[in-house]
């Protein structure tokens, strides 16, 4: 029977070993430590709730979250009355009115995060033809850098991205409107750098410096891109726990019933 | 079975008693095992939490509505009836001819809020609020406020629905001998200012849920 | 006939059994039913597969219960079973990483089937009906993938539905056929979650067919030798039972392990990414389980006047398509490789060259992959169509011996000629 498992184990592996090696030029990611990580990881909710700072003061400048509603904010420790106020401080577009128009209204929990353009088209109209990506899961889109593209390798990704803006080495060609990045496939990417540190001024007093404002952020992005992973990691634990006791105890049957036959 | 041999006798050492309970136990706990697994399945069938945020609260301009008229809202995907009563309908509902053929005339079953449990079923007597759904099988009852007509000479103007002929006052009482067993229920409401009222929340002080009415 | 239903103590279950005899059935095909004493582990993947079958078809069910099938809805759609629908998460987690181990289960049940000679006379007809399933199963399994429209799907879907441009003159129309319009879109979309929902139940008939096969004859067992009589057998229940449960909840945990705590190990990161027909992903890859058959596509050359582009596609359907002829393609006299010195080797060498195809397939068609992509496709077609009958005639099996309760009833347990092979029971 341990063979068997055994045999399992080198069929995933081989599984998890096939997975494309992509095309990487770019200098490997710095691993880090992260809140989230491991079976029994949570996200640090202060860490969330800053990054959440730098999102809406920086980020969400060019950058929507579609998938994320104001009241979710509630699961990195917002009060109901703080997502609300939250809420309230945006303009969302609603309607037709009586008149059949659309109009601007203060933004209620179950409203989308605004995006910062109305379209595709408006976003690249404004920056150059680039689009910038939803971030709603980038974490989870970014992932390859970890062997089980678990979150933590997306958020090392995210991190060492914000942190990867350099002069371009001497004879590097630099496209227009592009901007070197080491982290970067290709090393040119079109955002230019988005924190340079102090960018923001953190409400728990916390210094807002570049690797703690891009630690802080990728924590948030990684919350936002699987906000049920507590729930998911909690399951698994009671659920490991009763098929378990229920293997063995149907290990324990299995032998007896057998022992007359053996 | 006569061509499978017959297992041979529990060795002595190991009792049957043992042997049973293990048996049992493994068939129990697969069973719990079963049933546990079940339940994310039934409970993805209810209502989502994006589904649950999206009832907040509406508001409704009552600026237009002139006295005598009837404008239906959608909240929480089910229809609000807002109505605008004229003096005269208002002294219908406490005609005693008619209250002595409604079902529940004190508003005594739990079908509204406390602050609308009154004679007119409402904060503002002449603004009316309901949800237009009918206690009998869910069909909306139509807005028939004009006394007689095919409903009869006594007909005091109210709702009628189509569906099977339940019959409700103007402030959406039930009549006796119609298939609806309670008045049509009052949702939770206020008013942000003189002309617009909030569907969806209660004035300050109150705690009254829409699903704590006796039936929707 | 023995109908233990009419000797019911229950005069409920003899009215019914005496007019429809379910109970009858059930006590022939799951109590009394004549096992081989002798089944190893291995022979848990058969009832395991089947159980893969209900978990999926069950969450998908509830899936499908919130999935929306358009092209500007469908991701979104996900998404929110993800993020908003009660233990949405986990019943997508579980359909997601189930199809990866219903192949696992699948693909081990046949290299059983392929090591212990299950596909020999008298079980022709019970292997050719396993590879229906699979066929089935990869079709079905590639239509669900496309399903969250991120931008894995959207381009596998592309890739694959263009393998049928291949065939001359009616290829192109083929292609046109199944996207609906002029490329993949809304209406495959529709399409594709409609077969994806209806084919699981057309693979429940076929299961059916294949358990009706199976117990015409009765399990192979790890002799590959015939039962003799009596006491070679034991009934089902509860022997089988508690064994296929105990194998059940090992699985479990394994299983468990993947849908709690790397979810997305399996998948590919770019399906995190919503479908964009203007922009391909650096790379199309499928999912590990169609790797070895993606290899075989893309490393076959021109072949005489037969184009690379219809020679991959050929040689893909090809490889599925040999085992279908198995039966006939092996000529040994004895079923289990345990008595054959030279196939019991060479069986290996077919595992190899799978696991070296999934590799191949995994990484881009450059440099040595290539050479090895064609060296293990080539050897592919050998192993079964070559290899097969000549090792059967050339070869001398071991003696066997006289009847599996002789083997197993010998002192010390079942430890016979050829008992040090990997696949022996633990």
């Amino acid at each position: 029977m341990s063979k068997l498992v055994l045999w399992l184990a080198c069929a995933a592996l081989l599984a998890l070993g096939a997975a494309p090696a992509r095309a990487q030029e770019a200098q490997p990611i710095p691993k880090n430590s992260w809140s989230f990580s491991g079976p029994f990881g949570t996200f640090d909710r202060a860490a969330a709730q800053r990054g959440f700072q730098v999102y809406e003061e920086v980020c969400s400048h060019c950058h929507s979250m579609n998938l994320l509603h104001y009241g979710d904010l509630v699961g990195i420790g917002y009060t109901e009355e703080e997502v609300k106020a939250i809420a309230a401080s945006k303009q969302v577009t609603d309607g037709p009115n009586d008149q059949g128009e659309m109009y601007q209204r203060p933004g209620r929990p179950s409203d989308a995060f605004v995006p910062p353009f109305p379209n595709e088209k408006a976003a690249r109209a404004a920056l150059n033809g680039a689009l910038p990506p939803d971030l709603s899961l980038i974490i989870k889109a970014r992932a390859d850098s970890s062997p089980i593209k678990g979150l933590s390798g997306g958020a090392d990704y995210v991190d060492a991205l914000l942190q990867g803006f350099k002069e371009p080495p001497a004879g590097f060609k630099m496209s227009a409107n592009m901007n070197y990045n080491i982290y970067f496939p290709g090393n040119q990417i079109a955002m230019p750098q988005p924190l340079a540190g102090d960018d923001v001024k953190y409400a728990d007093g916390t210094k807002a410096t570049l690797p703690q404002e891009a630690h802080d952020v990728a924590t948030f992005l990684t919350w936002a891109s699987e906000p049920t992973m507590e729930e998911r990691k909690f399951t698994g634990a009671k659920v490991l726990i009763f098929l378990l006791v229920m293997t063995g105890i149907l290990y324990a049957a299995k032998r007896q019933i057998w022992a007359d036959v053996h | 079975m006569a061509d499978t041999a017959q297992p041979k006798p529990m060795d002595a050492h190991v009792s049957a008693t043992r042997r049973d309970f293990l048996q049992i136990a493994a068939t129990v706990v697969t069973g719990i095992g079963a049933a546990i697994a079940a339940w994310p399945l039934i409970d993805s069938m209810n209502a989502a939490r994006d589904t649950l945020a999206a009832g907040a609260p509406l508001d409704v301009d009552l600026s237009h509505l002139q006295p005598g008229q009837q404008i239906v809202v959608l909240w929480r995907s089910r229809p609000i009836f807002v109505v605008n009563r004229t003096a005269p309908e208002l002294k219908s509902l406490q005609e005693a001819a008619v209250l002595n053929r409604l079902r529940d005339p004190e508003s005594a079953v739990d079908q509204q809020p406390d602050y609308a449990k009154n004679w007119h079923r409402s904060i503002k007597p002449e603004y009316l609020v309901l949800v237009g759904i009918c206690t009998h099988l869910g069909c909306i009852p139509e807005f028939t406020p004009q006394p007689g007509g095919t409903l009869g000479p006594d007909w005091p103007g109210g709702y009628f629905c189509p569906c099977h002929g339940s019959r409700y006052d103007l402030a959406g009482r039930v009549f006796q001998g119609v298939p609806a067993p309670y008045n049509l229920p009052v949702p939770p409401y206020n008013f942000v200012s003189n002309t617009v009222v909030r569907i969806g929340e209660n004035p300050a002080g109150s705690s009254f849920d829409l699903n704590d009415v006796e039936q929707l | 006939m023995n109908a233990p239903g009419n000797q019911s103590q229950s005069k409920i279950v003899r009215w019914i059994d005496h007019r429809l005899p379910v109970f009858t059935f059930m006590q022939h095909e799951l109590y009394d039913y004549p096992t081989p004493r002798n089944l190893s582990y291995w022979w848990n993947f058969g009832s395991l597969s089947g159980i893969m079958l209900v978990i999926m078809i069950v969450t998908g069910i509830f899936l499908a219960m919130q999935y929306t099938p358009n092209a500007t809805m469908a991701f979104d759609s996900v998404e929110r079973i993800m993020r908003d629908v009660n233990f949405g998460w986990l019943m997508r987690y579980i359909h997601m990483n189930g199809a990866s181990f219903f192949f696992i289960v699948v693909y081990i049940h046949l290299f059983r089937g392929l090591y212990y000679g299950s596909y020999k006379e008298p079980r022709e007809l019970l292997w050719m009906l396993g590879v229906i399933i699979l066929l089935l199963m990869m079709a079905t399994a590639f239509m669900g993938y496309v399903l969250p429209w991120g931008q894995m799907s959207f381009w596998g879907a592309t890739v694959i539905t263009n393998l049928f441009s291949a065939l001359p003159v009616i290829g192109p129309k083929i292609v046109a056929w199944l996207w609906g319009g002029f490329a993949v879109g809304n209406p495959t979309l529709n399409r594709f979650f409609s077969l994806h929902y209806l084919l699981p139940f057309v693979i429940v008939g076929v299961v059916g067919l294949h358990l009706i096969a199976l117990h015409q004859h009765g399990s192979n067992n790890p002799l590959g030798i015939d039962r003799k009589g009596p006491q070679d057998s034991i009934p089902f229940h509860p022997y089988y039972t508690i064994k296929d449960m105990f194998g059940l909840g090992v699985f479990l945990i394994i299983y468990a392990i993947f849908v709690f705590y790397m979810p997305n190990a399996l998948g590919d990161t770019q399906n995190y990414v919503q479908a964009n027909p203007l922009q391909t992903p650096p790379e199309i890859v499928p999912e590990w389980y169609f790797l070895p058959f993606y290899a075989i596509l893309r490393s076959v050359p021109d072949i005489l006047f037969i184009p690379a582009k219809l020679a991959g596609v050929l040689c893909l359907f090809g490889a599925i398509g040999v085992l279908f002829f198995l039966p006939w393609l092996d000529t040994s006299r004895v079923r289990s490789a345990r008595f054959r010195p030279v196939y019991k080797w060479v069986f290996w060498l077919l595992v190899i060259d799978v696991l070296v195809l999934g590799y191949v397939g995994a990484n881009r068609p450059e440099g040595w992959f290539i050479v090895a992509g064609r060296v293990a496709t080539l050897y592919y077609f050998i192993h079964f169509i070559v290899l097969f009958p000549v090792i059967g005639w050339l070869e001398r099996p071991l003696p066997l011996p006289t009847s599996i309760s002789a083997a197993v009833t010998r002192k010390g347990g079942a430890r016979l000629a050829g008992a040090s092979t990997p696949m022996e029971k633990p």
